[in-house]
């Protein structure tokens, strides 16, 4: 009796709160959008009463101007598609790779005992150690960039799906079973389903890691994107350019999570407990 | 007797998202001091929204509840609150002794003294043994038995009980009742027990409560007169139960249909039928 | 006897799971180096010796040292930043409306980017490195435990308002161990990003430490001695990893047990 049932909600009151509860936040995106302004007004503030010398922290409304001054120009979108063309290829080989060596792996016990002492030891290693061999290898390349983004997403998916074939329900896994179903229709329809969540868990975290990584080496190695821009206008000083890049970065971000988030919502409907899993 | 709980003209209306819902709706009554009290009424009849208001955990929008005289307008000192959701209100970080204890070192309760009053509280519900284990480590009924445990050692003036046993199985659930029973004879504490569950409301209560469909009002009060001491077999198999029984059976069947009480001249007006 | 006899054929299979897909890797490193004799791809024995040559020596003191001790200063500063300002955040409604968006878009900069600003407004010395590493690493510990503060069971919190256990009793009993899971998430998050940013604020701008003598050897085409450098960084990260683990472990017990528990295990 310590299963889930006892985590119903208690009844009576509970459902006109909720209601109230959900009305409140309703009313929270005003208090969000007015966050942000006071954000701005701070920013703008701060250089020019010289709290903080103009040099180093444009205001606000420069840093706005200069990020405009550069999405007029036809190199900034062409940095920022080489962002998104580095990102979204290491991000898919590292997927295509997880999922088939995951799901290989994670379904053969014997074999998983084997790799596992490789595993941890690998998954830890900074991807960032890999920068020197990137630049031997490929130099300046889009080459070098795929391969830290590879590295550092491969194992985030890779975990999880080993994590998501390891907690497919036994009793789905025995109905299934009992009812003769073949191995591969076992795989579609209990693994698989079961697996999704994990997976997708993998997918958001490895986006991440991609991003950061794909920025990292063209900040680092230098090769063409966002990042190698930031380097560049960094080194000719132009100080409101960085920060204007920094917010491009930030919104690329941005963006990347909210797809993922989008697609997660999309694919797992169905999944109530899709909200509760831990950040982990 | 004495009143220790007095409740009276209590309201509570949610209001949000343009929607306005009456969960209580005008309700008085008292419990005198020592006696063991149900409140009983059809699922979803505000029973948990009352408890709240009551406990001090949520704000009434019109009327009191006092508790010896005094306005209850936060959780008051002399009283303690076993929920239903056991697995949830204990705090799974701590051994069972600690979360017994808790709330007496929050209290100032000092340490010996504190140590006594865990040790007889876990023997009193008998688990002795378990004083060092994790609450998730055992059974929903022994989990509830740890709530149980950490609300006599406060040694309250009020004990208030919200469907302590609905989660817990059928044969667990009989001998929480005894031991309820039990706890309350010898200790002498004023429990006040809300159930979906008729049986159970006769079983245990000296008088039963019974509430309306929502907004809340008293429909029944009546009281249990069995005798003192009861068992499960006997008990149950008494005549005089099975009248109790049936009585409030007819009288939440009634509630269910929107049958409204006597208008009771202390209270506000009903509102128009719907 | 026998007994005995089958522990030992235990301990010799769990040996042989735990070593024999690393050995066949280095074997097959080996063959590799053997027969490509490849510039850039040195035998496992050569990079063995150059480990022990480059960095059995000062260099462990004057490099390595110092960067793991900025690492650590940088984790630990935004450990205390994120789960205080986290907790304040979360606690209240208000507040984290205010500055969710806010948050939410500085969680999404990708922390390196930060590198070339904090060199423009902190400069080239220690204090720079271990700012771009706080600066990097609080957002996923404030958001995490935003969330953790903000998803403190509703009936618990109700036990502690009606047993009056309020103040910093609640906020240690209650609300930081019913968050401890995901502020360990975040933290495990924030360790990465630490080590990332460590190498490089100093590849980016440096004249000592893990990353700058890593692409210093890259530059001089000192291919083991880089290499030795890649592995030290690799165990460095193993080490890390290894040690947060333990600590998650004896922080997160009970949580591990309640999950078996509510899974039926």
């Amino acid at each position: 009796m310590t299963g889930r049932g006892t985590r119903t909600p208690a009844e009576g009151g509970a459902s006109p709160a909720r209601t109230a509860a959900a009305g409140g936040a309703a009313g929270t995106a005003p208090l969000g959008a007015v966050g942000v302004l006071a954000f701005l007004a701070v920013w703008e503030l701060v250089p020019r009463l010289g709290l903080v010398p103009g040099r180093y922290l444009p205001p606000a409304t420069e840093v706005l101007a200069a990020l405009a001054a550069r999405a007029a120009e036809a190199a900034f979108w062409v940095a920022l598609w080489d962002t998104v063309l580095a990102w979204a290829l290491g991000l898919a080989i590292a997927f295509a790779a997880a999922c088939l060596l995951g799901f290989a792996i994670g379904s053969l016990p014997a074999v998983r005992a084997f790799t596992t002492s490789t595993v941890e030891f690998l998954r830890p290693v900074p991807s960032v150690a890999l920068i020197p061999l990137a630049v031997l290898l490929y130099g300046t390349d889009i080459g070098s960039t795929l391969l830290l983004v590879v590295y550092a997403a491969f194992w985030q998916i890779y975990l999880q799906v080993l994590y998501g074939v390891a907690d497919v329900d036994p009793v789905a896994e025995q109905t299934a079973r009992s009812y003769r179903l073949s191995r591969w229709s076992r795989i579609r329809y209990v693994t698989w389903p079961s697996a999704l969540p994990y997976v997708l868990t993998g997918l958001r975290l490895g986006a991440a890691v991609a991003l950061i990584l794909a920025i990292t080496a063209q900040l680092v190695i230098g090769s063409p994107g966002l990042g190698r821009e930031i380097a560049v206008a960094q080194s000719s000083g132009a100080i409101a350019s960085v920060y204007a890049l920094v917010i491009a970065t930030g919104g690329l971000g941005v963006a990347v999570n909210a797809g993922v988030r989008l697609l997660e919502r999309r694919l797992l409907h169905w999944h109530s407990s899709v909200r509760t899993e831990a950040a982990a | 007797m004495s009143a220790v709980l007095e409740v009276t003209g209590l309201r509570k209306v949610y209001e949000g998202g343009g929607r306005r819902v009456e969960a209580v709706g005008g309700l008085d009554f008292t419990v005198p001091a020592g006696q063991l009290a149900c409140l009983v009424g059809p699922s979803g009849c505000g029973k948990t929204t009352l408890l709240k208001c009551v406990a001090g955990l949520m704000r009434p929008t019109s009327g009191s509840v006092r508790l010896a005289g005094e306005p209850v307008t936060e959780p008051p000192p002399d009283m303690a609150v076993v929920f239903q959701e056991y697995g949830r209100s204990l705090f799974a970080w701590l051994s069972v002794a600690d979360n017994v204890a808790l709330p007496l070192k929050e209290k100032g309760v000092p340490r010996a003294r504190r140590a006594e009053l865990v040790r007889r509280a876990l023997a009193d519900v008998g688990l002795s043994d378990a004083a060092g284990a994790h609450p998730w480590q055992l059974s929903g009924g022994m989990q509830q038995r740890v709530a149980i445990a950490r609300a006599i050692a406060y040694e309250p003036r009020v004990l208030l009980m919200d469907e302590p046993f609905a989660a817990v199985d059928a044969q667990t659930r009989a001998e929480l009742e005894d031991l309820i029973r039990g706890l309350w004879q010898r200790l002498g504490v004023t429990v006040l027990f809300v159930t979906h569950d008729i049986d159970e409301a006769v079983y245990l209560g000296q008088r039963v409560l019974v509430l309306s469909a929502s907004p809340t009002r008293v429909q029944d009060d009546l009281a249990v007169d069995l005798p003192d001491r009861r068992d499960q077999l006997t008990t149950r198999g008494d005549v005089r139960f099975t009248e109790l029984r049936a009585r409030v059976y007819a009288r939440v069947q009634a509630a269910k249909r929107g049958e409204r009480p006597a208008p009771d001249p202390s209270a506000p007006p009903a509102p128009a039928p719907r | 006897m026998s007994r005995g006899g089958g522990a030992a054929a235990r301990l010799g299979r769990r040996a042989l799971r735990v070593c024999a897909l690393p050995a066949g890797l280095v074997a097959l490193w080996w063959a590799a180096a053997a027969s490509s004799r490849s510039y850039y791809l040195p035998a496992p024995d050569a990079v063995a010796v150059t480990f022990a040559e480059v960095w059995f020596s000062e260099r462990i003191l004057a490099d390595a040292l110092p960067s793991v001790v900025r690492l650590l200063a940088g984790f630990a500063l935004a450990a205390v930043l994120g789960v205080a300002l986290g907790t304040a955040i979360g606690s209240s409604p208000r507040l984290r409306a205010f500055t969710e968006p806010v948050l939410e878009f500085w969680r999404a900069v990708p922390p390196p980017v930060l590198v070339p600003l904090l060199i423009l407004l902190a400069g080239i010395d220690d204090a720079m490195k271990v700012l771009v590493i706080v600066s990097g690493c609080v957002w996923p510990i404030l958001l995490n435990t935003v969330e953790g503060v903000r998803a403190v069971d509703p009936v618990l919190a109700d036990t502690c308002r009606s047993y009056r256990i309020s103040g910093f009793t609640r906020l240690r009993t209650l609300v930081l161990r019913s968050a401890s899971p995901q502020i360990m998430a975040g933290l495990r998050q924030a360790l990465s990003i630490a080590i990332i940013l460590m190498v490089i604020s100093e590849m980016f701008a440096s004249s000592s430490g893990l990353g700058f003598t890593i692409v210093q050897f890259q530059r001089g085409f000192a291919i083991p001695e880089m290499w030795s450098g890649i592995v030290l960084l690799g165990l460095l990260g193993l080490a890390l990893s290894l040690a947060f683990q333990r600590v998650e472990r004896s922080v997160l017990d009970w949580y591990h047990g309640l999950r078996a528990a509510t899974r039926g295990e």
